[in-house]
């Protein structure tokens, strides 16, 4: 056990002093690439990641190290591909381009927004992708779903709805049957090392879910309370999403019809 | 390399609709699995998983090796999975396809970290020798469910498995041979199985379980849930694929439990058949079922 | 350690494949799938002839030179019976996965390399041919292979056909024929040392196993099936053959 988050009972504070349902501090800007058809930058507390959409573009050949949704010429081809980078965890493993975990979690990404997106106005075509993750700290495959998210509205690709994801755990492991366990939304690194959690993508702030991943042991009636606590989660997401686009297009209001692009001039202090 | 055909559109209009009615291609209630059969080999650790038209085949080996350096009081435990031309034309070798990454990485969330084979038991001496446990898994025929069956086979497998017995005096480490020490089981912990469900329809309010090729070339969703006969999630994947109203993941999830078990009571039935088959009369039998191979 | 001495044989047993066959012999066990004529990769494509892809695959671990080394032969072998220049700008691809290997009681294997050898040979080669008529390809010829150890004993020299493992490791040479249906030598592998002599006498026998010595070529067809099932591989292939056609016929 790399550490003790026992201590929830006494205060029901979690080791970074957040409530069960506190989510960690968001943090969001979208068009933060000039060059791009659309982008976005994205921090859930320590989680940073960054995403970049281009397309729909001219099919072309893909390259072996994307996932892509092989839905037929009818509709666009959604390519998505994950690089991590070597300084983003403690360890820096060198995670070479056939890892599988890494191709999984693009192969996630790019069917959750494939079902959501309005691909079949696009045949033909390839929406490509490209996350990077610059600093991890639990909830990723949340991070990038979100990250891609902003990205695309940026790139003005019609969708259905925000499709958000949050993570949720439940205290206590699973090897303590515990009844009082209670779920917790948005873990940092250290819970997820600990406790069972798992990962789920909304459609908006609907009760409809496009992923669930969950990797750890834990008892099939925790299940409903930790998907419960994820969907309130999601909602709280896709309101601070829907925020930044909002702000965003007010912005671009106000100052008039800008060239692309030349809205640079944002508070990078991360 | 030639691409799996896809369904035609008659086709699939076909089979969604009767979908919506109700009815399935072959007949089979919508949480109905095709046939099951589960065949052990006459060496130990190899079972042949027959689901319908899929066949699964596991082989398991053992053998001693350095442990690795950053962890030195475990074994060796990889699960391999290749998927060769001959389950479909489609499937490259030393190119895997994406059906060949997420059944590997499925197989390696359920089996392997959920600690159902105690590694640690492996260890034969800290930082110098342990146990490597090798499944190999081959794909005979794919007629979908592909998962379900290969999580069953390697289960069944491991779980059939001997390897040589050992025993350490001060410093020397002896493995003996089959011939002169019967080889032990494995220390196992528990037995995890894949369910997957298949949903079908606009809002995915349809859902089958054990669906056919053609089947899962038309589904709109999958969620693959794996668990042992405790209530234990191993590992849950949805993958993507059209939104799902939760209470029908949690609908899964119970009607998942139930499958679990029952595959769980039809493996130990598989294997206390198989003791008895191999341990008719004693030692004098298992001699004489060796001479008639 | 004993095996089988009658060989056992199952066809079109997988139902996705175009052509497949399961071969028991010597204690070896094959599965064998056989697609083609399918489409070719531009890189591996002849333009006046199919192009012959052979896949082994060990039973436990990963191929490695050895595979190759067999699937260099096999696939050597295969492409002179298959009529190649029927189906120019294709593929035949022939996947042989082993399932069972006979295993030493008295030896504890390594497993990481796979260890396969000149002993499986002749189990792969039936294993294709029958999975190749199977899959219903015009071939030239049918084939029959079998493998003989030369051991020493005393003083003496005794040629053993399909050796055991044990048997294997005591013997000075090694030799692995096959011979197609015309009673052609396709195929000769041999290691050991041993004479020329030796090697004609090894020839002999093998040809002695794969065909029974009085008859030859055409006259087979009306040879007695049940007197020689077993001894002579080349009725194996045709008796199994029947068996299945007959089966299958079975409606009319």
């Amino acid at each position: 056990m790399p550490l003790d988050t026992s201590t929830y009972d006494l205060a029901l504070l979690r080791v970074d002093g957040r409530r069960w349902n506190e989510l960690r501090r968001l943090d969001g800007q979208i068009r933060t690439q000039a060059a791009a058809d659309g982008s976005s930058y994205l921090e859930m507390g320590n989680t940073k990641v960054m995403c970049v959409v281009s397309g729909p573009s001219e099919d072309k050949r893909r390259g072996q190290t994307s996932a892509s949704t092989a839905t037929g010429s009818n509709a666009a081809d959604v390519a998505v591909s994950v690089v991590v980078a070597g300084f983003s965890s403690v360890d820096r493993k060198k995670r070479g381009r056939g890892d599988k975990r890494i191709q999984e979690l693009q192969t996630t990404i790019s069917k959750a927004l494939a079902s959501n997106l309005h691909t079949h106005l696009y045949p033909r075509s390839t929406i490509s992708i490209s996350l990077n993750v610059l600093s991890q700290d639990g909830s990723l495959l949340a991070a990038l779903i979100n990250a891609s998210t902003l990205a695309l509205i940026d790139a003005g690709i019609p969708m259905t709805d925000y499709l958000v994801a949050c993570t949720a755990g439940s205290t206590s492991s699973y090897a303590a049957n515990d009844d009082r366990a209670d779920p917790l939304v948005d873990l940092n690194n250290q819970e997820e090392q600990e406790l069972p959690f798992l990962t789920m993508a909304t459609l908006g702030a609907t009760d409809k879910v496009a992923v669930l991943v969950c990797e750890s042991r834990v008892q099939v009636s925790r299940l409903e309370g930790m998907m419960a606590a994820a969907a309130d989660a999601c909602k709280g997401v896709r309101d601070f999403l829907d925020q930044v686009i909002r702000e965003k297009g007010h912005k671009m209001v106000t100052e008039g019809t800008i060239e692309k692009g030349a809205s640079m001039a944002i508070e990078i202090d991360a | 390399m030639p691409r799996e055909a896809e369904p035609s559109l008659n086709e699939r209009a076909f089979v969604v609709q009767a979908l919506q009615e109700g009815l399935r291609l072959d007949g089979r209630a919508f949480d109905q699995f095709r046939g099951l059969d589960l065949k052990f080999g006459d060496h130990y650790g190899v079972a042949d998983v027959t689901l319908g038209k899929t066949r699964v085949l596991a082989n398991v080996s053992a053998e001693v090796t350095a442990p690795y350096i950053d962890r030195p009081f475990d074994g060796i435990f990889t699960i391999t999975t290749e998927l060769s031309p001959m389950a479909s034309p489609a499937f490259e070798v030393n190119r895997p396809t994406e059906t060949e990454v997420l059944l590997s990485r499925l197989l390696e969330k359920t089996v392997r970290r959920s600690n159902a084979l105690d590694t640690e038991s492996l260890c034969l001496i800290a930082g110098q020798k342990c146990w490597s446990i090798r499944v190999d898994l081959h794909v005979l025929s794919h007629d979908g469910n592909l998962i379900d069956g290969s999580c069953l086979a390697v289960v069944a497998a491991l779980r059939h498995f001997r390897r040589p017995d050992t025993s350490i005096e001060g410093e020397t480490l002896t493995v003996y041979t089959p011939a002169e020490r019967e080889p032990v089981p494995l220390s196992w912990l528990h037995s995890p199985f894949c369910i997957t469900f298949s949903f079908y329809g606009e809002e995915g309010e349809i859902m089958l379980l054990d669906a056919t090729l053609l089947e899962e070339q038309l589904r709109v969703s999958s969620c693959i849930i794996s668990l042992n006969k405790h209530g234990e999630i191993c590992q849950i994947a949805k993958l993507g694929g059209t939104p799902v109203e939760a209470v029908s993941l949690i609908q899964c999830a119970s009607a998942a439990l139930t499958k679990g078990k029952e595959l769980s009571t039809l493996l130990d039935q598989k294997l206390a058949e198989d003791s008895k088959r191999r341990d008719k009369g004693g030692l004098l039998a298992e001699l004489s079922a060796e001479n008639e191979r | 350690m004993t095996v089988t001495t009658e060989p056992e044989a199952l066809l079109s047993y997988l139902q996705k494949a175009d052509g497949s066959a399961t071969f028991s012999y010597a204690g070896y066990t094959v599965i064998g799938a056989v697609n083609g004529p399918i489409e070719v990769q531009r890189r591996d494509e002849l333009p006046e002839e199919a192009a012959v892809d052979v896949i082994v695959r060990p039973a436990a671990g990963v191929g490695g030179t050895r595979e190759r080394h067999l699937e260099s032969l096999i696939q050597s072998t295969l492409r002179q019976i298959i009529l190649v220049n029927n189906f120019p700008r294709t593929l035949i691809q022939v996947v042989l996965q082993v399932t069972v290997a006979p295993e030493n009681d008295y030896a504890n294997a390594k497993v990481a390399q796979a260890n396969l050898n000149l002993p499986i040979l002749p189990a792969l080669l039936q294993t294709a041919v029958l999975s190749l008529l199977s899959a219903a390809l015009p071939l030239r010829a049918t084939l029959a292979s079998t493998a003989l150890a030369i051991l020493p004993e005393h003083g003496d020299r005794r040629i053993i056909s399909s050796p055991t493992g044990r048997q294997i490791e005591q013997s000075q040479s090694f030799h692995v024929f096959a011979f197609t249906s015309h009673d052609e030598l396709i195929l000769a592998e041999s290691e050991g040392s041993f004479s020329m002599k030796e090697w004609d006498d090894a020839l002999a026998a093998a040809q002695g196993t794969c065909y029974p010595p009085t008859t030859t070529g055409d006259t087979d067809v009306l040879m007695d099936d049940d007197k020689l099932v077993g001894s002579d591989l080349k009725h194996f292939t045709r008796s199994t053959m029947e068996q299945k056609t007959a089966s299958d016929l079975y409606w009319k």
